[in-house]
């Protein structure tokens, strides 16, 4: 059974701009989903239509729906999708940048338990051995890499189901990538945890997903296995490098191939 | 050289006092990241309120906790009928919607209970303590002692796990809605908790001066220990106030007579201008990180 569903979902931001135009997409239980895209394709929006984000931005689900389960989600803020088990981790990571590693963790625990959240910390530390180092200082002066990782870490303690993450390489070094792409995969594989990943970075996301989603000017327009998709000529060219061979004579038929969807 | 002591202890006192207003403007800072320019409606609005719970014939210390309780949920009902509207909005029109609150509490208030000034008896007593050549208010020594006690609670506070939270909401409003804080209930709490604040410093400055709307007029000094503070430093409001508050009366107390009164507003405008210019954040305030 599915977990998450998204029906035909339209955003529109300010009454005006349509930026997601019927995106319909599935990760299924404990499955590990990518959405690739370019820039402005939509990938974010989708993700925030999702995490109930899309409020400060004056955006709003006009059409479509959303569920969660068995359940419509759509009525619910942000907070109560979280207590749901969907948790979002944002763009650019925004960790608080003002409150130490720790406090971050604190923060974004919402049980009441001590020792639950004593448990949830260790665990975040253990997937991330590098921010125990730096429990001290403010999470601002972290790290690009370390602060990618305490935004994931501060998103497990609110025990999700389902993580989302948003560009989670943006900005980092290739190995750094690896290794948090490495950690998402454990994290999915012990915990049986969902994850939806959103990317630009197409040829490393497609190693760790099972599945994978291709999103361009608000519309899915390919969808199917990691495999199929890598294989996927229009892919290889357009979003994986060429594979190598470009011809650049043929450049021109950029324009004329990229079309999948009327 | 008495003089000067016993304006010195007067003006730290005094500021305590300031400080006790300013607690309000940053608590609120501190948990919800908006400036609060109505804290002096506040405080007088709460001033008012512990002489109404009091005229019901109940005894003052059953009328200041009986207050707090309506002033924290007097926060929570700004919060739901004005500040909720304003999520997402520029910080500047937070600015406006507080100084409109303040300038309509100054108004409504005083029209609704009364303008003329309403005693609050503490039971403190005006007779000063004396120490060699030198007077001290005690309203004033009772309230810098008071202002301490809060200011210690409010650090406390911080480091809890609901202050740690609201000290998130104050960070990133959106990423606190990302891991499932209700930024709309921390903003409530924090004005709740200023609210509380206020009552605290309403019913000190009442009883050294009267309820009317010019408790109202503690704001500007409370901007100014603020501003010299830094805005969101709970122990900054301690040395500004005293700062403020000294300088606020030695100064005067030597150039009144030449200049012919009111040096403070003076002083205490250009505290307020000289730390802009020369630190922009305030002796405690933080600096935004910037990562480059």
């Amino acid at each position: 059974m599915p977990a998450l569903i998204l029906e035909n979902v339209e955003v529109i931001y300010d009454k005006v701009f349509l930026a997601i135009k019927g995106v319909s997409l599935e990760v299924g239980e404990g499955e590990m989903v990518a959405l690739l895209g370019s820039n402005g394709a939509g990938k974010s929006t989708t993700l925030k239509s999702v995490s109930g984000l899309l409020g400060p931005e004056r955006g709003l689900v006009t059409r479509g729906e959303i569920r969660w389960g068995d359940r419509s989600i759509l009525p619910l803020g942000a907070p109560e999708r979280v207590a749901g088990g969907l948790v979002h981790v944002l763009e650019g990571r925004r960790i608080f940048g003002h409150l130490t590693p720790d406090e971050n963790l604190i923060a974004a625990y919402r049980g009441r338990s001590m020792a639950r959240f004593n448990e949830l910390r260790e665990q975040v530390y253990a997937y991330f051995p590098r921010l125990k180092e730096r429990i001290k200082s403010k999470a601002g002066y972290l790290s690009g890499g370390e602060q990618q990782m305490l935004a994931i870490g501060r998103a497990l303690m609110t025990e999700p189901r389902l993580i989302m993450l948003d560009e989670p390489s943006l900005g980092l070094s290739p190995l750094l990538v690896q290794e948090i792409f490495g950690i998402i995969g454990t994290i999915n594989a012990e915990q049986g945890m969902s994850v939806l990943l959103v990317e630009q970075n197409a040829a490393a996301t497609l190693d760790i997903v099972s599945r994978a989603y291709l999103i361009e000017q608000g519309q899915v327009v390919m969808s199917g296995s990691a495999e199929t998709l890598k294989s996927n000529p229009d892919v290889q060219d357009f979003y994986l490098g060429g594979a190598g061979h470009t011809d650049y004579r043929n450049v021109k038929h950029y324009r004329r191939r990229k079309r999948w969807l009327a | 050289m008495a003089y000067f002591i016993e304006l010195f202890i007067s003006g730290a006192l005094t500021g305590l006092m300031y400080a006790l207003v300013a607690l309000g403007f940053v608590l609120i800072y501190k948990s919800a990241g908006v400036p609060n320019l109505a804290q002096g409606a506040l405080v007088m609005t709460a001033g008012y309120a512990v002489w109404m719970v009091m005229s019901w014939g109940l005894n003052v210390w059953i009328a200041i906790p009986l207050a707090a309780a309506i002033m924290f949920g007097f926060g929570l009902v700004v919060e739901r009928l004005l500040l909720r509207r304003m999520v997402g909005q520029p910080v500047i029109m937070v600015v406006m919607l507080t100084l409109g609150l303040e300038i309509l509490l100054r108004g409504l208030v005083p029209g609704i209970l009364g303008s003329t000034p309403k005693p609050i008896d503490l039971g403190i007593g005006f007779a000063p303590i004396i120490i060699g050549d030198v007077f001290i208010n005690r309203t004033s020594l009772y309230g810098g002692i008071v202002a301490l006690a809060l200011v210690g609670a409010s650090l406390l506070f911080f480091r809890t796990r609901l202050g740690t939270k609201l000290r998130a909401v104050s960070d990133d409003h959106v990423s606190s809605w990302a891991v499932g804080i209700s930024v709309e209930r921390a903003i409530g709490i924090s004005w709740g908790l200023a609210g509380i604040a206020a009552v605290v410093a309403g019913a000190l400055w009442g009883s050294s001066q009267g309820v009317d709307w010019t408790l109202s007029t503690l704001l500007f000094p409370a901007v100014a220990v603020v501003i010299l503070g830094g805005v969101d430093s709970v122990p900054g409001v301690i040395v500004g106030g005293i700062l403020v508050g000294v300088l606020g009366t030695v100064i005067p107390g030597y150039l009144d007579s030449i200049a012919g009164g009111s040096t403070r507003d003076v002083v205490t405008s250009l505290i307020i201008l000289l730390t802009i210019m020369v630190r922009p954040f305030g002796i405690f305030g933080r600096e935004d990180i910037e990562r480059i």
